[in-house]
């Protein structure tokens, strides 16, 4: 017998469902006289309530082990009937406690971080929206509904990036993020409709059975494994799908949070669901694992030559899902969620530090930072604590992922694969070094010299996600989700550690105690430049893809125009000109008239009687 | 039971034109309530309707010139039926939505009911010829429409749309004729597969004259260019039941006439009607991209959104033709509500040029709840799951990819590109700064933005419960599609084998997904 609370845990995405729409008075401002601030508080006692369920049917279901399934149906067509399945289990709403509880300290710091913002009951319906979204999606069963959700998100992301809309460069962000977003969803649709002829089924547990026995035809079945993969491709940020993610940093920071922690890795939680389908076609693991690896290393050394922090955080965002990309096409699904547990909280502590110094010094421009050290402990301690909980540094999180991808690599003699993640963990501690060492080391300038911790609902939600980034080896040790000594190898933890250590060393050395005046003089500048402008992606974009559809679309409106509608108004032309010049062709005698008709009827005449004519003669 | 359905909107266009000495305001009333009567006898109609029969029902017989074979005779199924309320929705809102100060309101309103009356007969005529006459009668009100209240050039478009649309009557009445007289059927009674027994080159060419008929009603690529410079120079209701209602009398008689007569030709032709469909989609986004004009982007968005219907009709399959069915009816509301607020925007700020306009979202000085309703209705355009316009194309989709996939892809594409121009759309006038200095924009009324609000909630509505829209035509998609012989799964076999062949090609591989054979099997 279930308990009740995780009976309905399928109420668990209507609470925020319920928020959003509850703002509906505050956002187009029905009721002016309380201001738009009702509408932030009752969404984010929605959201408490969504953690609470959610933890407490958890709780209750811990220690059962058998999932629970709902089904609420949706369309019954033509043989086609769906219903929306629902899973409750332990992972699914582990996800769920976390997804609330991110969105709910993102909610309270946005209390404080757009304190005097107009546009609160929109900005916390998009949260809200955001929150019912990932929770339903990862509550939801099925490949066809997880489409749906991805896309309905999509739509999300481009009204909450585009929240201050009448900034040039939040408009282009956020077209450029629906854009590259409904990319990437659209092939999913195609590889979504392409597998239901063959599986007969969405359901993600039926797939995965069916997958075990499909005998299907391998060059279809790649296509499909790099149909699934790109929709994610998108949504992680990957390359070279992976601009929209620095561009979408425009939006207001509280949303950031939850974007960059979580929303970005829905990508990866329908591929951990289609690993099995993926699993089929070896081209397919293949292509996920070079596009991993490509942005693992790619996005790692663009974000050490970054001088805006929100900008480090974006790249650093695309190679942890790069390593999440290794680690499914390596078939190893709990790994790849246990870095997306591990980056999310993370991820959210280094974001939510970042706005904590934005907020008071300014400026975004690493140049202009340093010194802030004795005057910001807190948020220092905070971001310390999330980025070495990134990297591999026992007995941190990220080590214990990071561990469990390179001993199932090791294993399975996948040595390259090896001494990539093991560069990446290496530049990724440079990297998160440099940033911390420019921000907080040094002297202080300018824009740093006045910066006290900003308001409580800034710090203390901070701080707790740091907490618990700090503290999660002890919950996931709770729910066995560390490794024994006896599985992971040894050599493994030991080279791990080293690179962490090392690439922390370097960039501490460099940007802590500065023993270099300029470090950015030891790389020359035209390899500089290309990792600053990020390998000159944007310019790659807007020469291929903008431009292409740019031209075919002048190219179609003016054969439209002038073609298509210029031969239509030709024959238009044609006609009434022939009948002006002909008009003057008439002489106006009537003798000529009766003579033309006279000659028509008889030849009608001749026509009409010419068998009897040929048979009279 | 169905005569009503044209009488009262006739009626009352008799009445508002005759009646002496009336008021505009009186006559706007009038209008509303006659039409919003005709609504109700639909809504009720809806009540009586048997859903687990898929032909005709209520049928009606009046012998009219029984010489001539025709005969005043009603009849209506699940297709005739999702048409017929469209249309009566459409045209409420249409008046609702027009200027309560418009010139020679009489006659204006007068004319809409007219067209209103003329398409619902259309709809639910069974006899060839009354559907003929009931097909060009509306030419003349619509003409006048769009020559009378229209905006620049409205004369160039007027006569371009009144050509076009009597060329695509002349054809029609040479199929309708050729079928009648070769078939030998004693008068012109609508008989589903009446081609049957003709020979294949008959078919062949009789439908071939369908299609270019009802093409150009459509429309389809090419013989399309009538429509942007028509619903770009009519005035926002007429544009909004042009594009809503008028655009489906193409559809529905591509499906009624063209599926219905030929099923055998049809099963022949359908791997070109696909890649016909296919080419309206993308031609259609594609130009909608280039314009400079919302209203001319919204109408060519229409051409693009009109393929799919096509498409889901091409396939054979009942699913696809079930989507395609809806899909008619979710494009028409989609359209309508997107020309009702471009209309508003335009007589609000006083441009449609992308270039101009700018930051309408603004909460203070803009139009922030028309703007609001303007990204709900391009992205149920653009397909986003969650409302109606997904549902309907993801049908189409579904039931079309066993048949053709690789023109299904294509027409996936072209929801990309969709959103394309309606994020170019959204981004230059809800989004940017607004310029204070020209920013006084006149309030909008909640006059103004009820049918905006009566659209959008049936766009979520229908969205989130399909089932309200889709059931209506399954029964007779199904009843179409088996109608369709047998014959034609080896034919397309065929054509998918073969373009199976040239798809997995390595270079074309990454881009379309197609499944092999055992897949169709």
């Amino acid at each position: 017998m279930t308990p009740i609370i995780a009976q309905t845990s399928w109420l668990i995405p209507l609470y925020p469902l319920m928020g959003a729409l509850l703002t509906i008075p505050w956002s187009p401002a029905f009721i002016r006289s309380t201001g738009p601030r009702p509408a932030g508080y009752i969404n984010i006692g929605m959201t408490a309530l969504a953690l609470i369920h959610s933890l407490l049917a958890f709780l209750a279901l811990w220690g059962k082990s058998s999932p629970q399934f709902f089904f609420a149906p949706w369309l019954d067509v033509a043989g086609l009937s769906l219903s929306i399945p629902l899973e409750a289990s332990l992972i699914t709403l582990g996800a769920c406690v976390l997804i609330a509880g991110l969105n709910l300290m993102a909610q309270i710091y946005a209390v404080g971080y757009l304190e005097m913002d107009w546009g609160w009951g929109r900005f916390f319906a998009m949260m809200a929206l955001f929150e019912a979204g990932l929770c339903a999606l990862v509550l939801c069963n099925s490949l066809l509904f997880a489409y749906m959700l991805l896309e309905i998100l999509t739509l999300g992301t481009y009204l909450l990036v585009g929240f201050w809309y009448n900034q040039s460069l939040v408009v282009t962000g956020a077209r450029d993020a629906f854009l590259t977003k409904r990319v990437g969803d659209l092939i999913l649709l195609m590889a979504v409709l392409a597998i239901y002829p063959l599986a007969h089924t969405w359901d993600f547990r039926e797939l995965a059975a069916w997958a075990q026995t499909a005998n299907v035809d391998p060059g279809l079945i790649t296509l499909i494994g790099i149909g699934l993969i790109a929709g994610p491709m998108s949504k992680c940020a990957q390359f070279p799908l992976h601009l929209w993610l620095d561009e979408a940093m425009e939006g207001p920071l509280p949303s950031t949070i939850l974007r960059n922690s979580v929303v970005v890795t829905t990508g990866i939680w329908v591929l951990v669901e289609m690993e099995p389908v993926i699993a089929l076609s070896s081209t397919a693991s293949a292509f996920a694992i070079a596009v991993g690896a490509v942005t693992a290393i790619g996005a790692t050394l663009i974000s050490a030559a970054q001088i805006d922090i929100k900008r480090v955080l974006s790249y650093l965002s695309s190679a942890y899902m790069g390593l999440m990309f290794i680690a499914l096409g390596a078939h190893q699904p709990g790994a790849a969620l246990l870095l997306a547990l591990i980056y999310a909280l993370g991820m959210a502590a280094l974001v939510m530090g970042a706005g904590s110094i934005i907020i008071n010094i300014t400026t975004q421009d690493l140049t202009q930072m340093g010194g802030l050290w004795s005057r910001r402990p807190v948020t220092a301690i905070a971001m310390i604590t999330g980025a070495a909980s990134l990297v591999a540094l026992p007995p941190l999180g990220g080590f214990w992922a990071m561990l469990s991808l390179v001993s199932g690599l090791w294993q399975n003699d996948r040595g390259l694969l090896v001494a990539i993640v093991l560069l990446v963990n290496w530049l990724m501690a440079f990297s998160l070094a440099r940033l911390l060492g420019l921000i907080f080391a040094g002297k202080t300038q300018q824009m740093t010299i006045r910066s006290p911790e900003p308001i409580w609902f800034i710090v203390l939600p901070l701080a707790i996600v740091a907490g618990f980034a700090l503290h999660l080896p002890l919950v996931m040790a709770q729910f066995n989700l560390l490794p024994t000594w006896a599985e992971i190898s040894q050599d493994m933890a030991l080279l791990l550690t080293w690179s962490s250590i090392l690439g922390a060393a370097i960039g501490t050395l460099l940007y802590v105690n500065r023993m270099v005046e300029d470090p950015s003089k030891l790389i020359q500048k035209p390899l500089q430049n290309l990792l600053a402008y990020d390998f000159y992606t944007p310019k790659l974009y807007r020469n291929t893809f903008v431009l292409g559809v740019d031209v075919l679309s002048r190219m179609t409106d003016w054969l439209d125009r002038y073609v298509v509608d210029g031969l239509v108004n030709a024959v238009g032309l044609a006609s009434l000109f022939s009948g002006e010049t002909l008009k003057y062709g008439n002489t106006g005698q009537f003798q000529f008239y009766v003579l033309t008709i006279a000659l028509g009827v008889a030849g009608l005449g001749i026509l009409m009687n010419w068998q009897a004519l040929t048979a009279l003669f | 039971m169905l005569t009503p359905l044209l009488l009262i909107p006739l009626l009352g266009a008799i009445a508002i034109s005759l009646w002496p000495g009336l008021p505009s305001q009186q006559a706007r009333y009038g209008a509303l309530s006659a039409s919003g009567a005709a609504l109700l006898w639909t809504l009720y109609l809806f009540t009586q309707f048997d859903l687990a029969f898929g032909g005709f029902q209520f049928h009606e017989f009046l012998p009219w010139l029984p010489a001539l074979g025709l005969n005043y005779e009603l009849s209506l199924d699940g297709l005739s039926l999702l048409m017929v309320a469209l249309n009566s929705l459409i045209t409420w809102i249409a008046i609702w939505s027009s200027d309560p100060t418009i010139e020679r309101p009489r006659l204006f309103y007068s004319l809409m009911m007219l067209v209103s009356s003329g398409v619902a007969g259309a709809f639910v005529a069974q006899n060839l010829m009354l559907f003929f006459l009931l097909y060009e009668i509306e030419l003349v009100p619509l003409y006048l429409l769009i020559a009378i209240w229209g905006g620049e050039k409205k004369a160039y478009a007027a006569t371009k749309f009144l050509l076009y649309t009597a060329l695509s009557g002349a054809l029609m009445l040479a199929g309708f004729l050729g079928t009648v007289w070769l078939s030998g059927a004693k008068d012109f009674t609508y008989h589903a597969v009446m081609g049957h027994d003709l020979p294949m080159v008959w078919q062949g060419v009789l439908l071939g004259l369908l299609l270019v008929a009802f093409g150009i009603k459509i429309p389809l690529v090419p013989f399309h260019t009538w429509l942007p410079d028509t619903y770009v120079s009519a005035s926002t209701p007429v544009a909004m039941m042009l594009g809503g209602v008028l655009a489906k009398l193409g559809t529905y008689g591509l499906f009624r006439f063209g599926l219905g007569l030929f099923p055998d030709a049809w099963a022949q032709f359908s791997p070109y009607l696909a890649g016909w469909a296919a080419v309206s989609v993308l031609y259609g986004a594609v130009t909608a991209i280039a314009q400079k004009d919302i209203k001319r982007m919204v109408a060519y968005s229409s051409i693009g959104h009109m393929g799919y219907v096509l498409l889901g009709g091409a396939a054979m399959t009942d699913l696809a033709l079930t989507g395609a069915l809806s899909q008619m009816v979710s494009h028409g509301i989609i359209l309508a509500i997107l020309f009702h607020l471009v209309g508003v925007i335009e007589t609000k700020v006083g441009t449609r040029e992308l270039d101009v306009l700018n930051g309408l979202m603004n909460p203070v000085r803009g139009l922030p709840m028309v703007s609001s309703l303007l990204v709900l209705g391009g992205m149920a355009s653009a397909g986003i799951p969650g409302l109606v316009g997904f549902v309907t194309e993801f049908l189409v989709f579904q039931g079309s990819y066993a048949t053709y996939p690789v023109q299904t892809l294509l027409g996936v594409i072209g929801t990309g590109l969709t959103a394309v121009y309606f994020v170019i759309l959204l981004n230059r006038t809800c989004f940017g700064r607004l310029d204070n200095a020209i920013a006084y924009f006149p309030k909008v009324t909640f006059s103004e933005k009820l049918p905006a609000y009566v659209l959008a909630s049936l766009i979520l509505f229908l969205g989130i419960q399909p089932n309200w829209l889709v059931k209506w035509g399954e029964p007779t998609a199904s009843l179409m599609v088996a109608n369709i012989p047998i014959l034609s799964t080896g034919v397309v076999a065929d054509e998918v084998v073969q373009q199976i062949s040239d798809q997995v090609q390595p270079e074309a591989a990454i881009a379309f997904p197609v499944p092999t054979l055992p897949s169709l099997l």
